[in-house]
């Protein structure tokens, strides 16, 4: 056994056994920390201690009970789908545009990649004042070409509010997707488009027949990690809307942290996030068993 | 670290090294304050002088975000690793003194020579209190009046600044333009701090508490405010603006009236170009008992400090330079036995002596241990009576009705 830690099974363990070390040490322990901090009574000032009250499923009873558990949920879901949608059309046809071959495309596609290396703060911080009712640069630009005659409040109006943070995020989004969508395009064979042009397919039929194909695991990844990604926003919530008005653009993850930093519930905030753990968790195993399929295959 | 090893050099080899205090290392006091960040601010410049004057006791200051104050001492305190002293916004002052987290304090105040109880504005000295005890000393404090434009109010021949809110709302219709781009008034109503902070007053002032929200003037002011908004005399954006930006369009002339406090002085006078005053916040009716909402820090002492007479000394010092706050910072001191000097600015010294007298209506928000619970139930349902969501009554109960669960 020891010999065979130079090479062999023994270094294969030795090395599996350290990442499993560091994902427990890292993403383990707090994850069960978390977990236990839901079914317990936290107090701000028992924090620092591991035992606590046993409450069982008194937090989870009081977060379902609240009135604007529902309504946050349904946003969450519509920021969610909402997002990844924008992000991925949008994504996907500036990486098919850019792969057309023209001059310069490769530099072009390179300046979209300053939306992926800003951080969230500042790109919520600059889209507030594209985004402001009264003097901001959309209202502006939408009234110069005509399309409203009344300026809209996007970050103020409940019916906006939300779509207000989708459109930042989209835009946040936009170049991490079509970054992962270019990559698995270039690795598409060339030769298999000019065979199917022989045989006369059009350039829809080839987008369908061909690229969406070869694409399947790609576009799996790319929405797995959109799904994460999104769940994962926060940035743009304070710096645009604080949720609100009248919680109307407050979704899941910033309610978790609204409980935990803002009113200083702690165990309601890990509450909510063990919620949206769970969804993660089923997402990640459909995506897993969807690509499982596509190895085989 | 440096100063103070550069200072007992300086010290030993002056040959001054004869006393006690040397002979053993000096005592270090830790202390949390938001000063300093981008300009010098209170406390990061008296603790720097107080170093200065003393060898035996040394502060080891360190600047904390507003937004991280809190968090950042929670986790300290639950760790072990508190600051000795440390100053919190004043709604959040009881979350730690009712929890033991703050050190008593009111014996030393009552021996104290330097710090007198009875000299702080009755406002701010009930944030600090808990229980009938003293657990720190107010540090300095703000409150909200009306800004309005003279030149507007000219030129649309009103003479008087709106003493009643309906005379408010009445002047925000006369006043706004929307040709050139003019509201007619600006405040916040954003889901925050903010937001209960300027809507608590009007609560207050028709004869409710934070601990009852559902008056007949509470729902008067939310139809008035949803009427303001929906009409256009005040932008839709009072929902999601911090006051600070909300004043913003007053300055550069885009609203006629804004609700905000001191804090907007020394920038509106840099840059509003036009003739400007501040008034009381209205009343319902003529007469009426006034109030006000009061903001600013406090100081304490937490409770596991190792050294709380030398930490009192800190605080001590702090309150001695009290007189110093306003010239030099532009803060209003807690205290009714300052007088403010002049600053030979006209209208900032107008501005200054209205929210003097504003101050004395100024109420403190709580003192309760879960202020932040209660402030987002007040916000939540102004905001929905804004949007159109719920009515104004049926909001505010709901509101009451969150209260009461936290209140008990």
């Amino acid at each position: 056994m020891l010999g065979s830690l130079r090479d062999g099974v023994g270094f294969d363990m030795l090395l599996i056994g350290a990442s499993m070390l560091f994902l427990i040490a890292l993403a383990g322990l707090p994850l069960i920390y978390n977990v236990m901090m839901s079914f317990q009574e936290v107090d701000m000032f028992t924090l620092g201690s591991l035992f606590r009250p046993f409450v069982g499923l008194e937090n989870y009873r009081e977060v379902l009970a609240e009135p604007i558990f529902w309504p946050v949920m349904i946003n969450t879901l519509v920021f969610v789908v909402g997002s990844m949608a924008g992000q991925f059309v949008l994504g996907f046809s500036l990486a098919i545009f850019f792969a057309q071959k023209f001059p310069y495309s490769g530099t072009i596609r390179g300046l979209f990649l300053v939306s992926w290396v800003m951080p969230g703060l500042v790109v919520g911080a600059i889209w507030g004042w594209i985004l402001a009712g009264d003097f901001g640069v959309l209202n502006v630009i939408l009234r110069g070409i005509g399309v409203i005659d009344t300026n809209l409040f996007w970050k103020s109006d409940p019916a906006l509010s939300l779509w207000a943070v989708i459109i930042a995020n989209i835009w946040l989004g936009l170049a991490f997707n079509m970054l992962l969508l270019s990559v698995g395009l270039a690795a598409i064979p060339g030769d298999l488009y000019e065979a199917a042009e022989l045989d006369g397919a059009n350039a829809f039929q080839r987008f369908w027949t061909i690229t969406l194909p070869m694409m399947r695991p790609t576009i799996g990844a790319v929405l797995a990690l959109g799904l994460i990604g999104t769940l994962q926003q926060f940035d743009l919530f304070p710096a645009l809307t604080e949720g609100g008005p009248a919680n109307s653009s407050n979704v899941a993850q910033y309610l978790s942290w609204q409980y935990s930093f803002q009113l200083y519930d702690f165990a309601k905030g890990a509450t909510v996030s063990v919620m949206m753990f769970v969804l993660v968790l089923f997402a990640s195993i459909v995506y897993v068993r969807s690509t499982r399929h596509e190895v085989r295959g | 670290m440096t100063n103070k090893t550069l200072t007992s050099t300086v010290a030993l080899a002056l040959g001054l090294a004869g006393t006690a205090a040397f002979a053993q290392d000096p005592v270090t006091l830790t202390v949390w304050s938001i000063d300093g960040d981008d300009r010098p601010g209170i406390s990061d410049t008296f603790s720097a002088e107080f170093n200065e004057q003393h060898d035996d006791i040394q502060i080891d200051y360190r600047i904390v975000a507003f937004d991280e104050l809190v968090n950042e001492t929670l986790r300290a305190y639950a760790t072990g690793n508190a600051p000795d002293i440390v100053s919190f916004d004043n709604p959040d002052f009881a979350l730690f003194s009712s929890r033991g987290a703050m050190l008593d304090i009111t014996e030393m105040v009552e021996n104290s020579d330097i710090i007198n109880a009875e000299n702080y504005y009755e406002g701010p000295m009930n944030s600090v209190m808990w229980d009938g005890k003293i657990y720190g000393i107010p540090k300095y404090t703000d409150t909200i009046g009306v800004f309005y434009n003279k030149d507007m109010f000219e030129a649309a021949g009103i003479e008087e600044p709106p003493q009643t809110w309906a005379q408010f709302e009445d002047y925000a219709e006369r006043l706004t333009d929307p040709e050139n781009n003019v509201y007619g008034a600006t405040f916040s109503a954003r889901a925050g701090e903010e937001g209960t902070f300027q809507f608590l007053p009007l609560i207050q002032m028709s004869g409710g508490s934070y601990e009852d929200v559902v008056t007949d003037g509470a729902v008067e002011a939310l139809e008035m405010m949803k009427r303001m908004i929906d009409n256009g005399w005040a932008s839709q954006d009072v929902l999601s603006l911090g006051q600070w930006d909300s004043t913003g369009t007053f300055n550069s002339g885009n609203a006629a009236m804004a609700i905000s406090g001191p804090w907007e002085i020394d920038r509106m006078v840099e840059d509003a170009e036009f003739d400007w005053g501040v008034t009381l916040l209205p009343v319902f009716e003529e007469g009426d008992e006034r109030s006000s909402a009061l903001g600013g820090f406090n100081l304490g002492i937490m409770s596991t400090t190792e050294h709380p007479e030398e930490a009192f000394q800190v605080l001590e010092y702090y309150a001695s330079q009290d007189d110093r706050m306003f010239p030099e910072f532009g803060n209003i001191p807690a205290r009714s036995d300052i007088e403010l000097p002049e600053s030979g600015i006209a209208l900032k010294d107008e501005a200054l002596a209205v929210f003097q007298e504003q101050l004395q209506y100024a109420q403190p928000r709580g003192p309760h241990p879960d202020w932040q619970q209660i402030s987002k139930a007040i916000y939540d349902g102004m905001q929905s009576a804004l949007t159109g969501q719920m009515e104004p009554r049926a909001a505010l109960e709901q509101a009451q009705a969150s209260i009461d669960n936290i209140v008990e």
